[in-house]
């Protein structure tokens, strides 16, 4: 026979526990959802670049991680004393009795046996027991024979989870609204550093020397750099070309090694290409698309590859497949191949990130040719292309920016004047006129597609020549009104504009 | 059957009492026919050590219930029939000059309220000084007369009527006074099939007579016993403080009183309400074989006890609300918390 006192004392040291319980599963999923989302939010941001073409704030999102993961913190202890305070209140030996008393259904039987017997009441509460509390004792003694306390009050889990999951749902929600508020449509810059960072990865987790890791970290260090918007063009510049260096340094190195393997066991020696992006068209033909060789004569050119023999190199547009060398080609040659292509193809996107950076440096010239908060991203305050100021008159020196007919341009980097800019800052590079070709022959086509408007300038009254005189057109149609610019309609669309494919500086010169 | 003796062990004791309190249902019944439930509040109301007001119509039995009921326990009964010229001293008793071995002296005549169970026919019909002496004997169980306290034997118990028609030239309870009744009950109409056995019970030739439970010499210890019994089941603090709640929601403007209240209240139950409420709660867990009182015994209680104690302003008067709808609302509304 059991006392009856113990019994109520063991049903309320359960009951305490299972409140603790239920308190702390209120907490923990809204608190490891918040943990895990803080943890993923990165791994999260990476898909949204990759599966939608969208990317995230590096630095807000590090906020919202961070703070995703103090909040889950925050969570899981206000869970731990809300199990805590749980626990405190649910060990109580009247409260415990009461709920015996309910589910035994022992009309109020049990709760006055326990408020009387209660061993942490005071004395005064015990002496109000009358002659009758024999009585409730036996009662309660025949009540409790077949209670068991641990079936009687088991772990529920299901509603607490319940309630713990809407709070979960909460936090998910918020913290999808809040990736949404961060989310942000990629700049030029932040797609070229995302594949700079992807190179950077490759590299890294190919790596087999030192000098792979170096190269990885210097290209993260441009990427991160290229997107750095405190630093000056000619600081990032700088890093891209540490990165590029560094990149060269590798691939020579690379080179060498090949170089010496070569040398003792294939007969064609000769290594006339240099690398990747370094090749000016003699004969590369380990190209990754881009190296149009010209024609590779004589030895296989093959920076990497161990060709053996002689043979006469494919002309031109190689896309990695090594069709000059005749003879046997070792095992690793495809290996060295992707290699060549890899170093390739991070040149191709240094060149690119440079080239990203000289335009934006184009672009904004400097604090006295822009607007205080022109940001250069399409929302700032542009000058407005149809303002009526800037109207060319008559012997002002207004065509001073139109690059020269028939010219050449003095630096590839021309990017125009600002009176008559494409949208990616280069002008079209304009031969000699039409009018001044010979009859059936016909000059370059000037692309001006992408221009936002054009300026054309007619041209003035004939000067008479030495020996001629000067004769009058008077047949010639003469405006009525007077001349102005005619802006195109300003663009509605604030997106960014495409990304083109620039070709690398380097290059500019071999493409006419 | 003997009384319940003081050394009985607890169980006895408990059991003692539920087969005197039904035997004495019975035997009331045996001449009134239904108000089974009145009769008990009567009964209960007599092992509380309280006093009932019975409300209800003439010709419904009321003496003859009383008078029952005393014959069953073996008390003494005595009824006064309240008028508004009656006076003090001739329901409490005088002076009076005798003469006796060639002496004078003043002799006290003890009056009709020197009895156990006494009968207050319409005591709304007596002037308010005369309702005030009856109320003090009912507080006090003692009276005064001429500087000489005599105390009122126990048990003592008054059942007093009102008669609901007829209402002029009458002399309403105060609240104040009212408040020192245990319990109000509405006596209603009989039903037909009661009409009938009361027909054939009171026209006829045979009569029912009562067997009395205790024998006259004893019967005032053994309800004594029976009443101390009552006071020793025992109240758990939750049911306490559930008494308490419903006390604070009747009150307007209390801790808890529901708009009900506030809306058509003037006045709440005083304390004495919480005191006839475990006492009737304490009567009615003995009833159900019990020690202690549960939710259940309380909310038994709560209209017959507070029903009297509150006081309708003149918006539930106009709006024709009763305190017992209004009862009933305080329960339904504190019920919910404790299940």
């Amino acid at each position: 026979m059991d006392n009856p006192v113990e019994t109520i004392g063991i049903a309320s040291a359960r009951i305490a526990r299972l409140a603790a319980i239920r308190a702390m599963l209120c907490a923990v999923a809204p608190a490891l959802t918040a943990i895990a989302l803080g943890v993923l939010l990165k791994p999260i941001g990476n898909v949204t670049w990759m599966r939608l073409g969208y990317r995230l704030a590096p630095e807000r999102a590090a906020m919202l991680s961070l703070a995703l993961i103090g909040a889950g913190i925050v969570v899981l202890a206000a869970g731990l004393v809300m199990a805590f305070l749980a626990y405190r209140r649910g060990n109580d030996f009247v409260a415990a009795a009461a709920e015996l008393d309910d589910r035994l259904d022992c009309d109020q039987e049990i709760v006055t046996f326990a408020t009387l017997a209660d061993p942490s009441a005071p004395e005064s509460i015990r002496a109000r027991r009358t002659p009758l509390f024999p009585i409730l004792w036996r009662h309660a003694i025949a009540l409790f024979a077949s209670l068991d306390v641990r079936r009687e009050f088991r772990l529920e889990v299901g509603e607490p989870l319940k309630r713990s999951s809407i709070f979960a749902g909460v936090v998910a929600l918020a913290m999808v609204l809040a990736t949404l508020g961060l989310v942000r449509a990629p700049t030029p810059e932040n797609t070229e550093a995302a594949k700079l960072r992807a190179i950077a990865e490759e590299i890294a987790g190919t790596s087999t020397s030192s000098d792979d890791s170096a190269l990885a970290d210097k290209i993260r260090e441009a990427a991160d750099a290229l997107e750095n918007s405190k630093l000056p063009p000619e600081e990032k510049k700088e890093r891209i070309e540490e990165a590029m260096q560094q990149a060269d340094k590798a691939a020579q190195k690379r080179n060498n090694s090949q170089s010496g393997k070569n040398q003792g066991t294939g007969k064609s020696n000769a290594q006339n290409g240099n690398g990747a992006g370094k090749s000016q068209g003699h004969g590369n033909s380990a190209g990754a698309g881009i190296g149009e060789g010209k024609s590779g004569t004589g030895a296989a050119q093959n920076p990497g590859g161990e060709s053996s023999g002689s043979g006469k190199g494919a002309t031109g547009k190689d896309s990695g497949k090594n069709e000059g060398g005749k003879g046997s080609a070792k095992n690793d040659k495809n290996d060295q191949n992707k290699g060549d292509q890899s170093s390739i193809e991070l040149h191709n996107e240094l060149a690119k990130a440079e080239a990203q950076v000289e335009t934006a440096n184009a672009n904004n010239p400097g604090p006295d040719n822009q607007p205080a908060d022109d940001k250069h991203q399409g929302g700032g305050s542009q000058p407005d292309p149809n303002r009526p100021g800037i109207i060319p008159k008559p012997g002002a020196n207004g065509d001073r920016n139109i690059p020269a007919a028939g010219g050449k341009l003095k630096n590839n980097k021309d990017m125009g004047s600002n009176l008559g800019d494409t949208h990616l800052g280069e002008m079209p590079t304009s031969t000699n006129a039409q009018r001044f070709l010979k009859p059936g022959k016909k000059g370059a086509t000037v692309d001006i597609k992408d221009a936002r408007y054009v300026m054309f300038r007619l041209p003035g009254a004939p000067s008479s020549g030495s020996g001629g005189k000067t004769v009058l057109d008077t047949d010639r149609p003469t405006a009525t009104t007077g001349y102005v610019n005619a802006p195109l309609a300003p663009t509605s669309d604030d997106a960014p504009p495409d990304e083109r494919q620039l070709v690398p500086p380097r290059y500019r010169d071999m493409i006419h | 059957m003997g009384a319940a003796p003081q050394q009985a062990s607890p169980d006895q004791r408990v059991a003692d009492f539920r087969k005197i309190f039904s035997r004495a249902e019975s035997e009331v019944a045996r001449v009134i026919v239904g108000h089974r439930e009145v009769v008990r509040k009567m009964l209960t109301a007599l092992f509380c050590g309280g006093h009932i007001l019975i409300e209800g119509v003439p010709g419904l039995g009321k003496t003859l219930m009383v008078k029952a009921a005393s014959e069953t326990l073996g008390l003494s009964f005595k009824r006064i029939q309240f008028t508004p010229d009656l006076m003090p001293s001739d329901i409490i008793g005088t002076q009076v000059l005798t003469e006796a071995d060639g002496h004078r002296e003043f002799q006290f005549k003890p009056g009709p309220i020197f009895a156990h169970m006494v009968l207050g026919d319409e005591i709304n019909r007596a002037t308010p000084k005369t309702q005030s002496a009856v109320l003090e004997a009912m507080e006090e169980h003692q009276v005064t007369v001429f500087g000489t306290t005599y105390v009122l034997d126990p048990p003592y118990i008054v059942l007093a009527t009102e008669n609901p028609i007829e209402l002029e030239g009458t002399y309403p309870l105060p609240e104040a006074q009212m408040d020192r009744f245990i319990f109000k009950v509405v006596l209603g109409s009989p039903k037909p099939d009661e009409l009938r056995e009361i027909l054939s019970r009171t026209t006829g030739t045979t009569q029912n007579r009562i067997q009395p439970l205790f024998e006259a010499s004893r019967a005032p210890r053994a309800i004594e016993d029976l009443k101390a019994l009552v006071r020793e089941v025992m109240v758990a603090e939750p049911l306490e403080r559930y008494i308490i709640s419903v006390i604070g929601g009747c009150t307007p403007g209390g801790p808890g009183a529901i708009p009900e209240v506030s809306q058509y209240l003037r006045f709440g139950p005083s304390p004495r309400g919480a005191q006839a409420l475990i006492l009737c709660a304490k009567v009615n867990a003995l009833l159900a074989g019990r020690v202690s009182v549960s939710y259940d015994d309380i909310d038994d209680a709560i209209v017959p006890c507070l029903r009297h104690r509150l006081l309708l302003n003149f918006q539930a008067e106009a709006e024709s609300v009763s305190s017992e709808s209004i009862l009933e609302q305080v329960i339904k509304r504190l019920r919910k918390p404790r299940t």
